[in-house]
C-alpha cells in the first residue's frame, strides 16, 4: 500500500514544496542574478534583502509581531467563544441543532469579502481603525461559524456517559467543561485554533481597510506594501524575504502543534 | 430507604416508563429486571437525577430529591460503559471527584491508596484507562463509586461488557464491596441469572411497568404472568397451549420420566455434566426436559410431570390464575 502510494506521495510533496523552495532561493539571491542566468553561481547569492526587511522603518518584525498579536487574540477570543457555544449546541434537540447547524455551514461559506465594506462603515462609526485589539473582533466574528461547526461534532463525538459520570462526582457545569470536556476536547480545539490563527494570520481586505498606520500594519499588508513599493521595479528579492520570514511563525507553530492537529483532523474517523 | 413513587417518563408521546412503584431499603439490593428498552435504564437516570421524570417523585430518607441536581444528590453509579476519564490515570480518575468536594489532600491520598488495595489495583494507579483490561476497568469504576460515599448505589449493566468467566469471579466481589453495604442498591441488567444471584428483590419490567416484584424464589415459584415465567429460569420454562384460554407452563426440571407418561420422541440432547437438556417432540408440542447427567435415555421415551409443577396461565392476557 504505502509503497505504491510513494511516487504520488513525492509528487504532491514537490508540487506544494516547490514554490516555497523557488522563494527561498530567489530570497537570498542579489537582484541581477534573479534576471541573469549568466552570472557565476557563487556570486549569487547575498543577504542584503534580509538586512533591507529587518533595517527599514519600522522593521519587518514589528509586521510579524502585529500579526501575531492580532492571530493570537482571535483565535482565543473565538476559542473563548466557539467552546461553549458548542456545548450548548451539542446538547439541544436534534431537529434545532440540524436548523442552528445548516445556518452556521451557510455563514462558515459565505464569502467575506462582501462585508468589508459595511465593516468599514462599522470601524468608523466606532472609531475601531488603528486599532489591533479592534481588528479581533471582527476576525473572530469571521472565523466564529467554522471553530463552532469542528467543535460541534468534536462534543457530539464524545460518550455522553462521561458528563454523567463527572456530575454524580459533584462536578457543575464549568468545572465539568474545564475537567472533563475542554481536555478530552484539546485535539480539535487544537487544529480548530490553527485554522483560525491561520485565517487571521493571511487575512487582507479588513487589515487593508482598518489599518493605516506604519507601525500597526500586519504582514499580508505590509507585504503588498513591499511589493508595490516601486512603480518602475519589481523587489522580488525582498518580497521573497518578506514572504520567507512570514511563514517562519506558522511553520513553527505547526511544527508544535502537529500531532493535536492530525488527530484532530481524523477525530471521529478512528474510535480509540 | 430510596421510594419511588409512580415514576414516570416519557419522550414525546411515548412513555418510556410508567407506573414505576418502588421501595428499596438499607442494604437491600433490587434488581430490574427486563429486555432491551423495557425502561430499566431509564429508572436509573431518573434517580440519578440525570433526566428529569414527567410524573411521580423519589424520595430517600423521607426527603425528596427531586429538586437537587444531580451533582448534590450523592448518589453513585456504575455505567455499563464504565465511563473513565480516558485521559486521566486510574489514580486521577479516583482524585478528580474527591478533589471537586473538597476533601483534604492528605485524606484524598489515604483514601485513594485504601480504595485502590481493595480492588486490587494499586499497580495499575498511574496506567490510563486504555491500557487496563476490561476486568480491570470495572473495577477502577467500583473504586470511583465507593470513594464517591453515596446514600445510593446503581448498578447500570456493570458486567455485561466482559466475558462469561470474569463475571463469575467479579461477583463476589460486587457483592463484597458493594451489596454489603447498609445502601440501598439498585441493579439494572437483562440477565436472569446474574439478577437470581444478586438481587434480594427482582422487578421484572416489560413495556415500562413492573410486570412482577418479589424475591428470586417468588419469581420461579410463583411467576404472575407468561412474560416473567419465560424471563425467569434457565432452561427456559414450556408453554403449552392447552385450548383458547389456558396456557400451562412445566419447567423443564419437573418434567421427569414416567413409564406411564406421555410418549416422546427425542429431538436433540445438550449434555451439560451435571444434566442434560433434552429436546422432545410429544404430542403437545416441543417440551425441553432437564435430567441427570448419567441418566441413560432409552426409547421409546414416555414422560410426565406432578400437577402442582403446573403453572396456569391466561391464553389471551398472560396472567396467572389462581389456583
Amino acid at each position: 500500500m504505502s509503497r505504491r502510494l510513494a511516487p504520488w506521495i513525492s509528487l504532491l510533496l514537490v508540487w506544494s514544496l516547490l514554490p516555497m523552495l523557488w522563494q527561498l532561493i530567489s530570497s537570498f539571491s542579489t537582484a541581477e542574478s534573479l534576471v541573469d542566468g549568466s552570472i557565476p553561481f557563487l556570486q549569487r547569492w547575498t543577504l542584503v534583502h534580509y538586512r533591507e526587511l529587518l533595517e527599514s522603518d519600522p522593521p519587518f518584525w514589528r509586521y510579524t509581531l502585529n500579526s501575531a498579536t492580532v492571530s493570537g487574540l482571535t483565535t482565543l477570543i473565538t476559542l473563548a467563544l466557539a467552546i461553549p457555544a458548542a456545548y450548548g449546541l451539542a446538547r439541544v434537540p436534534q431537529q434545532l441543532r440540524r436548523i442552528v447547524r445548516w445556518m452556521t455551514a451557510a455563514a462558515a461559506l459565505f464569502p467575506y469579502v462582501l462585508l468589508f465594506l459595511a465593516l468599514l462603515e462599522l470601524a468608523r462609526r466606532f472609531s475601531l481603525g488603528n486599532n489591533l485589539f479592534a481588528l479581533a473582533l471582527p476576525y473572530a466574528g469571521l472565523a466564529m461559524p467554522l471553530a463552532l461547526l469542528l467543535l460541534t461534532s468534536a462534543f457530539e463525538a464524545l460518550p455522553k456517559e462521561l458528563e454523567d459520570a463527572a456530575r454524580l462526582e459533584g462536578l457543575g457545569l464549568w468545572q465539568r467543561l474545564r475537567w472533563v470536556l475542554v481536555p478530552l476536547l484539546a485535539p480539535a480545539s487544537a487544529s480548530t485554533a490553527i485554522l483560525v490563527f491561520l485565517f487571521a494570520w493571511n487575512e487582507y481586505p479588513i487589515a487593508l481597510t482598518w489599518l493605516s498606520r506604519d507601525e500597526l500594519l500586519t504582514l499580508p499588508v505590509a507585504m503588498a506594501r513591499i511589493a508595490g513599493s516601486s512603480i518602475y521595479s519589481i523587489p522580488y528579492g525582498a518580497y521573497a524575504a518578506a514572504t520567507v520570514l512570514g511563514s517562519l511563525p506558522l511553520l513553527l507553530l505547526v511544527l508544535v502543534c502537529q500531532r493535536q492537529i492530525v488527530s484532530g483532523l481524523t477525530n471521529g474517523a478512528i474510535k480509540g | 430507604m430510596l421510594h419511588l413513587n409512580g415514576l414516570g417518563k416519557r419522550f414525546g408521546e411515548q412513555w418510556i416508563l410508567r407506573d414505576l412503584n418502588l421501595q428499596v431499603h438499607e442494604g437491600e439490593c433490587v434488581a430490574l429486571l427486563g429486555p432491551s428498552g423495557c425502561g430499566k435504564s431509564t429508572a436509573l437516570r431518573l434517580i440519578a437525577g440525570l433526566e428529569r421524570q414527567d410524573e411521580g417523585s423519589i424520595e430517600l430518607d423521607g426527603a425528596p430529591l427531586d429538586s437537587i441536581p444531580a451533582e448534590r444528590r450523592r448518589i453513585a453509579m456504575v455505567f455499563q460503559s464504565y465511563a473513565l476519564f480516558p485521559h486521566l490515570s486510574v489514580r486521577e480518575n479516583l482524585d478528580l471527584g474527591l478533589k471537586i468536594r473538597r476533601v483534604a489532600p492528605a485524606q484524598r491520598q489515604q483514601r485513594i491508596e485504601s480504595v485502590l488495595d481493595t480492588v486490587r489495583l494499586r499497580e495499575m494507579a498511574d496506567r490510563r484507562p486504555q491500557q487496563l483490561s476490561g476486568g480491570q476497568r470495572q473495577r477502577v469504576a467500583l473504586a470511583r463509586a465507593l470513594l464517591r460515599d453515596p446514600r445510593v448505589y446503581l448498578l447500570d449493566e456493570p458486567m455485561s461488557n466482559l466475558d462469561a468467566q470474569l463475571r463469575d469471579d467479579l461477583r463476589p466481589e460486587l457483592r463484597q464491596l458493594i451489596l454489603q453495604g447498609s445502601q440501598p442498591v439498585v441493579y439494572v441488567t437483562h440477565d436472569q441469572q446474574e439478577a437470581m444471584a444478586l438481587a434480594n428483590r427482582i422487578a421484572v419490567l416489560k413495556g415500562g411497568r413492573i410486570e412482577q416484584i418479589g424475591t428470586p424464589e417468588e419469581l420461579y415459584k410463583t411467576p404472575a404472568s407468561r412474560f416473567v415465567a419465560s424471563f425467569i429460569g434457565r432452561p427456559q420454562i414450556n408453554l403449552l397451549n392447552v385450548d383458547q384460554q389456558l396456557t400451562i407452563g412445566i419447567r423443564p426440571e419437573d418434567v421427569g420420566f414416567d413409564p406411564d407418561g406421555m410418549p416422546c420422541r427425542l429431538i436433540s440432547r445438550e449434555w451439560q455434566g451435571a444434566s442434560q437438556l433434552l429436546l422432545l417432540d410429544s404430542p403437545r408440542g416441543a417440551l425441553r426436559m432437564l435430567c441427570a447427567g448419567d441418566a441413560v435415555l432409552s426409547e421409546p421415551l414416555s414422560v410426565s410431570w406432578p400437577a402442582h409443577a403446573e403453572h396456569r396461565f391466561d391464553a389471551g392476557s398472560g396472567r396467572r390464575l389462581a389456583g
